[in-house]
């Protein structure tokens, strides 16, 4: 028995791009699960795959291949969406409705009674700060109303599966925040969500995993912290710091960089960071600090994104215009 | 159920908002404002002695007619009318349902539901329906009520010639539908459907066209045409048939057979199986 809620397994997307073209590789074989009780991030590049994915999860659109699976049921079973909730990128919740109108309308459509949803509208509406418009239309609706409506919407047949697509666009400070709560709240409460956004620092603040596709593959996978320390600089602080120091570092091929007076080491892995050590205390050199440099998600991000602008730089054969 | 119930409501707040519900009853109204003051009636002693429609005299021949008589050729000719303006109006007030559906960021906020695609489109097709005929209802209803209240004749027949007016708007609507699932556009759903009411009204002269074109395979597609699309020639004859019971040629009434239901009902029930497939396949 797995506590997998949304399981995806070799998923591949093609679409096709005309007579007699090649197909584009949307998904080129992922696979990810999100359990109960956890915020996944889904990152990547414009194009990377990202909501064709959360698309096929929720069955708006058919995989070419691979399979995916959402509290325990095939996606093309209509039950798997009994307890998913959808907040899609720019969703268009009808303006003709008032709050009120379009939660009871969905609500019912995933199967609740209306006595439920009379009792889950003020409470949803007062999460999401609503409640003074709950009979306003929604055409009237500021763009970041409209965010928080839609995820009114998603949650109102209180699903234990979340699939969000940049939750927080068009949303205040404040109002992320409180949308951040939420989620933990939710995900507190056994619910798995899986965040889909561009928003890096969101995904940082919010999530305990992610997965960040590349040319529709996952190019890397783990917790925010697995991630981030991957990348092995370390602050070293040093006297004297001279520049055949310096040169004697990048002999053995550390990348080395000056700054503020103290030296920040790129480093193949630990050994070799030991045998910098190892030099420096030949030399007669004072070590006072060394400490791991810890990246940020959008460094992991942009890294990722720029060893795939390269190797097209050198996979294209074309002249530069 | 639940679903179905949800269409209904999302349909018709939306035909409200929108005006279309407004538009939709409000043309209806005029219509049967203008028919209620046209007729003007001269009862003497429970006996019809003259009748004015658009202020001319309708010919009595003597005292030959009776007032059911003027009643039954009242209501049939309108009926008639009554055919052509609920099918277009209709038509107008629905065709936008799939392509309004299909809108990005609109078909992913109804398809997370855990709801079939088949029972998405057929509630949003029993939804329309409903609207339509709601304004059918409220159209006949209305002219039959100032009929009874001008002449004290009760003709239920009249109303009884709206399940044709429906049966025709079922079919055309199911084949709007079609159209708005494979294009995602009200204008080619609205063109695309009056313009098969308008080629099968030709296509009821398939005899006379198929004889006078100059190769074997034309009038072989002539008739096959006429026998594949819906025969609104013959549907529309039948409702003014129908309504007139046999006051009626027997020609008209012989526009009352099986034939010309069956096909239509078959073209109806073919665009909305096909209608279904197209839309599960879609991707979105």
């Amino acid at each position: 028995m797995t506590d997998s809620l949304i399981e995806v397994r070799a998923l591949r997307k093609e679409y096709r791009s005309g007579i007699g073209r090649p197909p584009i590789v949307a998904l080129d074989g992922i696979d990810f699960t999100v359990r109960a009780g956890e915020l996944f991030g889904l990152l990547g590049p414009n194009g990377a795959g990202k909501t064709t994915t959360v698309k096929i999860v929720l069955g708006l659109t058919a995989a070419t291949n691979g399979s995916a699976f959402v509290s325990g049921l095939p996606v093309s079973n209509p039950e798997s969406r009994r307890r998913a909730g959808y907040l899609p990128e720019g969703h268009k919740i009808p303006g003709y409705l008032t709050a009120r109108q379009a939660m009871t309308i969905f609500g019912r459509m995933s199967g609740m009674s209306t006595e439920d949803i009379k009792l889950r509208i003020p409470e949803l509406l007062e999460r999401v700060r609503l409640s003074q418009w709950i009979d306003m239309r929604v055409k009237k609706f500021s763009k970041g109303m409209t965010q928080r409506l839609g995820l009114a919407c998603a949650l109102v047949h209180r699903p234990n599966v979340l699939l969000l697509d940049e939750p927080t666009d068009g949303v205040d400070p404040v109002g992320r925040r409180e949308i951040r709560d939420l989620l933990r709240d939710e995900a507190k409460n056994g619910t798995a969500v899986l965040l889909n956004s561009h928003l890096l620092s969101e995904i940082e603040l919010t999530c305990d995993r992610v997965a960040v596709l590349r040319n529709g593959k996952v190019a890397a996978e783990g917790t925010i912290d697995e991630l981030t320390r991957k990348s092995a600089k370390y602050k070293m602080v040093v006297a004297p710091v001279d520049d055949s120091l310096v040169s004697m570092f990048r002999e053995t091929g550390a990348i080395v960089d000056r700054v503020n007076g103290h030296l920040v080491l790129s480093v193949d892995d630990l050994q070799h960071l030991n045998t910098l050590v190892d030099g420096l205390r030949a030399r007669g050199s004072i070590l006072s600090e060394l400490a791991p440099v810890r990246s940020t998600l959008e460094d992991v991000f942009v890294d990722l994104v720029r060893e795939v602008h390269s190797e097209r730089s050198e996979e294209s054969t074309e002249p530069p215009q | 159920m639940k679903v179905i119930w949800s269409n209904i409501e999302d349909v018709w707040r939306e035909a409200a908002a929108r005006w279309t519900l407004v538009a939709y009853f409000f043309l209806s109204t005029i219509f049967i404002i203008i028919f209620a003051s046209a007729i003007n009636l001269d009862i003497v002693d429970g006996a019809l002695a003259g009748a004015k429609l658009f202020g001319k005299q309708v010919e009595m021949r003597g005292n030959e007619m009776s007032i059911e008589k003027l009643v039954l050729g009242f209501e049939s000719g309108f009926s008639a009318v009554l055919y052509f303006l609920c099918t277009f109006l209709a038509i107008f007030a629905t065709a936008h349902l799939v392509p309004r559906l299909q809108e990005k960021g609109t078909i992913d906020l109804y398809l997370s539901r855990p709801v079939s695609r088949t029972k998405l489109l057929l509630s949003r097709y029993f939804a329309g329906l409903l609207l339509a005929g709601s304004n059918v209802v409220y159209l006949l209803g209305a002219i039959w009520l100032i009929v009874l209240w001008k002449t004290h004749v009760v003709h239920p027949r009249f109303l009884a010639g709206g399940l044709v007016i429906l049966f025709v708007i079922a079919t055309l609507l199911a084949f709007a539908f079609l159209v708005g699932v494979i294009t995602s556009s009200t204008a080619v759903s609205i063109m695309t459907s009056y313009g098969l009411f308008f080629f099968s009204l030709m296509l009821a002269a398939h005899d006379r066209i198929a004889a006078a074109v100059s190769h074997e395979w034309q009038a072989w597609v002539i008739q096959t045409l006429y026998w594949v699309i819906p025969k609104t020639a013959e549907l529309g004859t039948a409702v003014v048939a129908f309504v007139s019971g046999n006051a009626l040629p027997k020609e008209m009434n012989a526009m009352l057979n099986p034939q010309p239901f069956l096909t239509t009902a078959a073209f109806g029930v073919v665009s909305l199986i096909l209608a279904v497939w197209r839309f599960h396949k879609n991707e979105f």
